[in-house]
């Protein structure tokens, strides 16, 4: 997985790892938008540029294993990457397809994730990662699903 | 238009605000996927489950499993049985014998190089419409396992080992 710097167009590799204790002291809601500390009964996933320790967007997510869904929480980029001004572009859809990826590991074909973003934004996600709509929430399910993954999990070797 | 969402694109907040929301929404949301996924092709159907395999191996190997278990005999079973009805027509298509596959996947067998240069080759052709597979997939599942099966087994194997080994040219303080 990776993004792109905006400024000069390279391809930079990242990791999406769990949050521990420790990040909390760098994720303040200056940086982040949210306070995440009340997001701890949840699972939080930070991405990092490889062998980096800046975190460049958070993700939080409640997994409903009874409907085979992840449903997304939480998403942010730092506040660098915020706007048309952003460092770096990708970081938001790394930890969608990072979360995709989770559900499809866990409930193949029946895999689905789920977010309900402002009204604003909902045709942006719609268009961006081919999502459903149902009432308020946004999924993505199969075939969908397996694309958004496709389109951001494609640079392992 | 486009400045406008990239200021509003910093992040959601999509955290239910009562059970009662959540409750509603979760109905209505599987109400839908559940019509959805009755129009699934057996295409898609196999496509999300060899993608669930390629997904599983891949976190094999980033999150060792110091275990007992056979995860490579495992992930073939899995790799065979999404593909074909009967497990002796892989065998077929990878011209091996139907008796080779059940000792290789019952662990009665080692596989050998020949078997995964085939099974590479295979795996390169079925994925080729799904998604990025790895070449050497298969080949690390398999090793990985043997590194995590030698260390989880240490108990076993080191006291005897252990025993046999000198170093009788150096002085150890």
């Amino acid at each position: 997985m990776n993004i792109i710097e905006l400024s000069s167009g390279n391809v930079i590799p990242i990791e999406v790892l769990p949050v521990h204790e420790s990040d909390f002291k760098s994720i303040t809601k200056k940086r982040y938008f949210f306070n995440w500390r009340t997001e701890k009964a949840f699972e939080i996933l930070k991405l990092i540029i490889r062998g980096e320790h800046e975190i460049l967007g958070l993700i939080s997510f409640e997994r409903i294993p009874n409907e085979c869904r992840i449903h997304i929480r939480l998403l942010t980029v730092s506040v660098e990457n915020k706007g048309d001004h952003k460092k770096y572009d990708k970081i938001a859809g790394n930890l969608i397809a990072y979360v995709a990826k989770i559900a499809v590991m866990d409930y193949a074909e029946l895999a689905c994730i789920s977010l309900t973003p402002k009204s604003a934004l909902v045709n942006h996600y719609m268009e961006k990662y081919q999502m459903n709509i149902t009432g308020k929430t946004l999924s993505l399910e199969v075939p969908e699903i397996l694309h958004v993954i496709n389109q951001y999990d494609n640079d392992e070797h | 238009m486009t400045s406008t969402k990239n200021n509003i694109d910093f992040g959601i907040d999509s955290r239910y605000r009562s059970k009662t929301e959540k409750d509603s929404e979760s109905n209505q949301l599987m109400k839908a996927r559940l019509k959805r996924q009755q129009n699934l092709s057996k295409e898609q159907i196999n496509n999300a489950r060899l993608m669930q395999l390629k997904l599983r191996m891949e976190d094999y190997l980033q999150n060792p499993a110091y275990d007992a278990k056979n995860y490579f005999t495992q992930f073939l079973k899995q790799y065979v049985d999404s593909l074909y009805s009967k497990r002796s027509n892989f065998a077929h298509d990878i011209n091996i014998t139907p008796n080779l596959l059940s000792k290789i996947l019952n662990n009665y067998r080692e596989p050998n190089q020949e078997f995964f240069y085939r099974l590479m080759i295979h795996s390169e052709k079925v994925f080729q419409h799904i998604g990025e597979f790895q070449k050497k997939l298969w080949i690390q599942v398999y090793y990985h396992e043997k590194i995590c099966d030698t260390m989880f087994d240490q108990n076993n194997w080191r006291p005897k080992i252990e025993k046999q080994i000198k170093l009788s040219e150096l002085t150890i303080k």
